[in-house]
């Protein structure tokens, strides 16, 4: 399903009690299937665009068109998992139509098979991300929105977690939000990217990537970075 | 084992004060434990236990039910809480035997003015209790349950309902401790039968090992419902909890 989202102002009230501008003339457009990835400076309001864009956030002035009835599954930047409730009934708890098949194979892709009957609270952060992952898959969404899914976690884990979000955001067609200031996941997730402004945010440049995610090895990912840092973008 | 030892104690401390103070004033286990058999025998026993029970039965899950419908509303709605806040404060600070004494003039010496009394004097508890546990819920979970479109039923069973399972128990603890206290008082006032009404009439006959029959156990049955039905559902409530060392 096609995403077009055209914000022409949002407005906030900080803790101080000042009106702040967070975003203007914030404007894209995804076709379906499509992995948008926005890169852009930490505090540039993404988080807030994409509270927006699932309707969290009504107070804004513009429009979103997302078709009505569309199912969203989304990964919050904090795991967000209900810690009464063990691994496998947090994901249940979303998706109570999926059947059992199909869930016990996303729980192997994201390496969680031995961790279904645990509470999110036994759980390293790492283990608890791909728990997210989990759910906002296991919901079989039209949109997927993914807010810094990798941050804060080491190297090695980030590959590797990025890696299976490659893998099942290609196993399906799924119109992607991704949101990260770490152009390495940009290159390899995106099929279109977007770099965005200081605050008050726009979307100061679009690229494309044409090259399908599965054929991207070491070379072309680092012929993509150059070809970014050309455009002088991808020292953001 | 500890138990044990503790209620040895407790023995061996009664029987030297009776033994101290004399039988007139208080008589030792053996005499109270006489009293104990020959209310049991008669059936009194049983029959006023049962009475005083229902009542608190009865009033707890009313209270409950009542105090924490009004505290989750107070705590989601602002201007639910502005409104019933005065009423709350009111009913916290009015002393359980003026609403005891009231009731019984204004609904006569029923039963429906005994539990209503008693369920008054426990409800603003609740209320405050579960209203503070509502404000604290964690609106990120909110959020997560909205995205993901979890049904209102089902999110509010397990989202919300869990958040605020500790606060729950607590109220129903102190409601319980509560409602025991008030219990006797009502029906010392206003009722011809249960503990309250026979504690009342040993008193009046200054009948000390019938008072203290009736006051142990009552005292037991607490004790026997606090170990076997309210500790075990708290246990149960909060398995998901790491273990505190």
């Amino acid at each position: 399903m096609q995403l077009e989202v055209s914000i022409t102002s949002k407005m906030y009230t900080n803790a101080a009690g000042n009106r702040q501008q967070a975003l203007a003339g914030f404007n894209f457009v995804l076709s379906e299937g499509e992995v948008g990835v926005f890169v852009g400076p930490s505090g540039c309001g993404k988080s807030t665009m994409l509270r927006i864009v699932v309707g969290l956030d009504p107070d804004y002035e513009g429009r979103v068109s997302r078709p009505p009835g569309a199912k969203i599954g989304m990964v919050f930047q904090e795991p967000r998992l209900l810690p009464w409730r063990s691994v496998d009934e947090n994901v249940r708890l979303v998706a109570p139509h999926a059947d059992e098949k199909r869930l016990a194979m996303l729980f192997e892709t994201l390496g969680l098979e031995d961790h279904r009957s645990h509470f999110p609270g036994e759980l390293s952060l790492g283990l608890a991300r791909r728990v997210a992952v989990a759910r906002a898959f296991a919901v079989e969404p039209d949109f997927l929105i993914l807010d810094e899914p990798l941050a804060s976690l080491d190297d090695a884990l980030a590959a590797r977690l990025r890696e299976q979000i490659a893998t099942l955001v290609d196993s399906r067609t799924v119109t992607t939000l991704l949101v990260t200031h770490n152009v390495d996941d940009a290159v390899q997730l995106g099929d279109r990217l977007f770099f965005l402004s200081q605050r008050p945010s726009h979307v100061i440049a679009e690229v494309p990537i044409h090259t399908p995610r599965a054929q991207r090895g070491p070379d072309e990912l680092k012929r993509i970075k150059a070809e970014l840092s050309r455009l002088t973008l991808a020292n953001l | 084992m500890l138990r044990l030892l503790s209620f040895a104690a407790f023995l061996a401390t009664w029987w030297g004060a009776a033994f101290l103070a004399g039988d007139q004033k208080l008589p030792a286990p053996p005499v109270v434990l006489a009293a104990v058999m020959t209310e049991a025998r008669s059936g009194a026993l049983f029959f006023h236990l049962g009475v005083t029970l229902a009542r608190v039965g009865l009033a707890f899950v009313l209270a409950m039910t009542l105090g924490a419908a009004l505290g989750y509303l107070m705590g989601r709605v602002r201007l639910a809480d502005r409104l019933g806040d005065p009423w709350l404060i009111l009913l916290l600070h009015l002393p359980a035997l003026v609403v005891i004494v009231l009731a019984y003039i204004w609904a006569g010496l029923t039963e429906v003015a005994a539990i209503a009394a008693i369920a008054i004097n426990k409800l603003p508890t609740a209320v405050v209790t579960l209203r503070e546990g509502t404000r604290t819920l964690d609106a990120n979970l909110d959020e997560m349950a909205a995205v993901f479109a979890i049904p209102r039923w089902k999110a509010f069973r397990h989202v919300i309902l869990p958040q605020l399972a500790p606060y729950i128990a607590a109220a129903a603890r102190s409601g319980l401790s509560l409602v025991w206290k008030i219990v006797l008082v009502a029906e010392l006032l206003g009722r011809p039968n249960g503990v309250g009404f026979e504690i009342g009439v040993a008193f009046q006959l200054f009948d000390i090992p019938l008072l203290l029959a009736y006051s142990l156990t009552f005292a037991a049955l607490v004790l026997t419902i606090e170990t076997a039905l309210v500790q075990p559902i708290e246990a149960r409530l909060s398995r998901w909890r790491r273990r505190a060392a």
